[in-house]
């Protein structure tokens, strides 16, 4: 039992639960609940919108990516990072100047129908649900390594998975957006000061950047995954079975385990090591340093596309932008948020590919791990960062890692939680189910969807071992929050980009694209699992369409395309489409903000309002 | 197609050209100078961004030298660009971008009191 990072972990969650108590003195509206009352400046809203943004995707899952995968699992860190250009590019401030509460409510504003808001809501809740799988598989896996063992008779992941669900649904439902936002910004600069930490330790282990590369280099990249013994001793298209494979890997050591496995015929899977091989170049060995072991010609620009589009489609980061004062402040806040998360992630990538060494060396010398592994590697590469913080550190930094790891989980299912709570609360509890709430009403309405959505996500962890997701996909988290990505990208890039930034857009052209866009992305990204888990194979139209790793090169220009000819075709622009446009790109509210000062910071815990 | 001011900050006026916040009255021409200005700006800077965030999956398919050959230690051009100079690029581009964009908006800003001033006056500018 890892005590020490025990402890560490619970004084963060007791001091998350703080905040979001103190905050509570100061929620008393539906804008301070889902918007900490439209007064956060652009420092601390970019620690927020970081805080938000950095998930068990980016602190374990882009990590644990590059120690697998080497360049191409950089590619997260780069693209991650690349899609905040195209949110201060286009869109930040066109939000912020719209200023309303949520990305339905500019569709609403925008276009003028009840139709398209519903189903922007619709995709926002989508594309929440998409990204906080990842987050609880993430919740699950870490306990896994933390603690060890279940709690009630559950198991660690399972137990894991239940007490993340049941924190962040009471810290979010109790101190609503002040106290995510106060939490978001604790909680991204512990995230920061960990990674900063495994990266220190690194250095200080004799971690050398450009050697330590070229030594991972020198042999192609291998890889682990579990077979049964059928699967072991089944051979592919060139009569090769996984088990010659590990052979060519593994030490006489290793493969006298891998035998014995098969000798008994046991139910269940045993891991090997293999070599992989390149995707991209065949001909060539799959080198760390070079691209190729997850992505083929066709996914390097769709994956590059799925991240730097999607993070514009992400609603519970677009909401962010309207808690910031002005459109100024919010271009403001992106240029720290691109800083903050640049620094975090090239930490990532230093950390991915010290892993490989440090836990070769470590397990070599007999040390043990709660991670499991085979050949010195990781068999879940999602387990890295605590991995890595308990053999550079021991039990202190293993605990401030985990804390880390967890502090990621609660600030982006924190935001998400409140994302789909105003979709809910706000776009339809307010706008059609309640229009006369008292202000109490709708706080308590957009707790209880709080509450209800945490339920959600529960089930949702609890559900990817269970369908053996885990199993199918190599760094399964960051995996998933590309289809986030996906949807989001899919769904609202193209109706924000064409409603921001073209006039002709008409209702028709945009409810059309939002709908081909969405449903394309969710179709693929099904189809690419269900192939995955062996449902469907890989021949005919459905197979190809399966094959699709990441959607959004085609259901992006899909959408976009629809919406323009739907657009030209329908030709019916809003009766008040000039007045919608000087809302978006006019400057008369800044200059009367500006004449009054209402465009200052000012303190998201005034008692006034 | 439905009104959709009901959450609209300021009034729309009788001849449907006009927005008003305060004592600040923006008029569709105004809108249209500052809406080409910002749009030039962010398509600039947007072109620029694609050119080089799509260039690199593409060097790393057609171009041999800048995925396989070692230029410091393990690095390749294709490594040492996207582990660490893209973050670079990416913060002069926000920087530059952001500066460009503020002085963008004061000079419009003041450029929009005078379209609105003249045009309350009866001076039309379009």
């Amino acid at each position: 039992m890892n005590t020490i990072a025990i402890i560490l972990v619970v004084g963060l969650t007791l001091f998350t639960i703080g905040l979001s108590v103190f905050s509570r003195r100061f929620t008393r509206t539906t804008a301070d609940f889902y918007l900490a009352g439209r007064k956060v400046g652009s420092f601390a809203n970019a620690s927020a919108i970081s805080g938000d943004y950095l998930s068990a995707a980016s602190f374990l899952g882009v990590a644990g990516a590059i120690y697998a995968s080497g360049l191409d699992g950089i590619w997260y860190a780069a693209g991650f990072a690349g899609g905040f250009m195209l949110v201060v590019l286009f869109i930040a401030s066109p939000l912020r100047r719209f200023g309303e509460y949520t990305v339905a409510d500019f569709a609403f504003g925008r276009f003028g129908s009840s139709r398209i808001r519903l189903i922007t809501v619709i995709a926002v809740l989508l594309t929440s649900l998409f990204y906080m799988a990842p987050q609880m598989y993430g919740a699950g896996t870490t306990w896994q390594v933390l603690v060890g063992q279940g709690i009630f008779g559950l198991d660690a992941y399972t137990s894991g998975v239940i007490v993340v669900a049941a924190i962040i649904a009471f810290y979010v439902s109790v101190g609503g957006m002040k106290g995510t936002t106060m939490n978001q910004i604790f909680q991204f600069w512990w995230l920061a000061f960990a990674m900063i930490l495994v990266v220190v330790f690194a250095f200080g282990n004799g971690f050398g950047y450009p050697s330590e590369l070229e030594a991972a280099s020198r042999e192609p990249i291998v890889n682990t995954k579990a077979y049964t013994v059928a699967e072991l001793t089944t051979p592919d298209a060139n009569g090769v079975t996984p088990y010659d494979k590990a052979a060519e890997v593994m030490t006489a050591e290793e493969m006298a385990t891998v035998d014995e496995f098969i000798a008994s015929n046991a139910e269940g899977k045993t891991p090997i090591a293999f070599y992989a091989s390149n995707k991209l170049h065949p001909e060539r060995e799959m080198l760390f340093n070079e691209p190729g072991h997850r992505y083929n010609g066709f996914d390097q620009f769709s994956m590059v596309l799925a991240l730097v589009l999607g993070t514009a489609g992400l609603p519970h980061i677009l909401n962010r932008y309207y808690t910031n004062p002005s459109g100024k402040a919010a271009r403001r806040s992106t240029f720290w948020v691109l800083m903050f998360i640049g620094v975090f992630y090239i930490g990532s990538t230093i950390a991915g590919l010290a892993g490989l060494s440090i836990i070769r060396e470590y397990l070599a010398g007999g040390g043990t791990l709660n991670a499991a592994s085979v050949h010195g590697l990781l068999t879940k590469p999602d387990q890295l960062m605590p991995a890595l913080g308990e053999i550079l550190g021991g039990q202190w930094l293993m605990g401030i890692v985990s804390a880390g790891a967890f502090a990621a989980m609660f600030s982006t299912v924190g935001g998400l939680l409140i994302a789909a709570a105003s979709a809910l609360g706000h776009d339809v509890y307010e706008k059609y189910i309640n229009k006369d709430a008292s202000e109490a009403k709708r706080v308590a309405f957009g707790k209880t969807a709080v509450l209800a959505f945490a339920g959600v996500a529960l089930l949702i962890g609890l559900a990817i071992p269970y369908f053996g997701l885990d199993q199918a996909y190599p760094a399964l988290i960051a995996m998933m929050v590309t289809w986030a990505f996906s949807v989001g990208a899919s769904a609202f890039v193209p109706m924000l980009l064409t409603g921001i930034w073209w006039k002709g857009t008409t209702e028709k052209g945009a409810t059309a694209g939002m709908v081909v866009g969405l449903i394309g992305a969710v179709t693929i990204i099904f189809l690419n699992i269900l192939q995955q888990l062996g449902t469907i194979g890989h021949e005919g139209v459905l197979g190809f369409v399966g094959s699709l790793t990441y959607p959004v090169l085609f259901t992006f220009p899909l959408g976009l395309a629809t919406i323009i000819i739907v657009s030209k075709l329908d030709g019916q622009l809003p009766k008040n489409v000039d007045h919608i446009w000087m809302r978006i790109h006019g400057t008369a509210s800044e200059r009367h903000e500006k004449q009054y000062g209402l465009d200052k910071v000012g303190s998201m815990f005034a008692k006034g309002k | 197609m439905g009104d959709t001011t009901t959450h609209a900050p300021a009034t729309l006026s009788a001849d449907g050209r006009q927005i008003q916040h305060g004592d600040h009255i923006d008029t569709i021409e105004s809108v249209d100078t500052v809406f080409r200005a910002q749009r030039k700006l962010s398509f600039t800077y947007g072109a620029i961004f694609f050119a080089v965030t799509l260039g690199v999956p593409a060097s790393s398919v057609w171009w041999t030298a800048w995925y396989s050959v070692e230029i410091l230690g393990g690095f390749t051009a294709n490594y040492l660009f996207v582990g660490l100079f893209y973050f670079v690029f990416l913060w002069v581009m926000a920087w530059t971008y952001a500066k460009q964009a503020d002085r963008l908006d004061e000079r419009l800003l003041a450029m929009a009191d005078d379209i609105a001033t003249g045009t309350m006056n009866g001076g039309v500018r379009s």
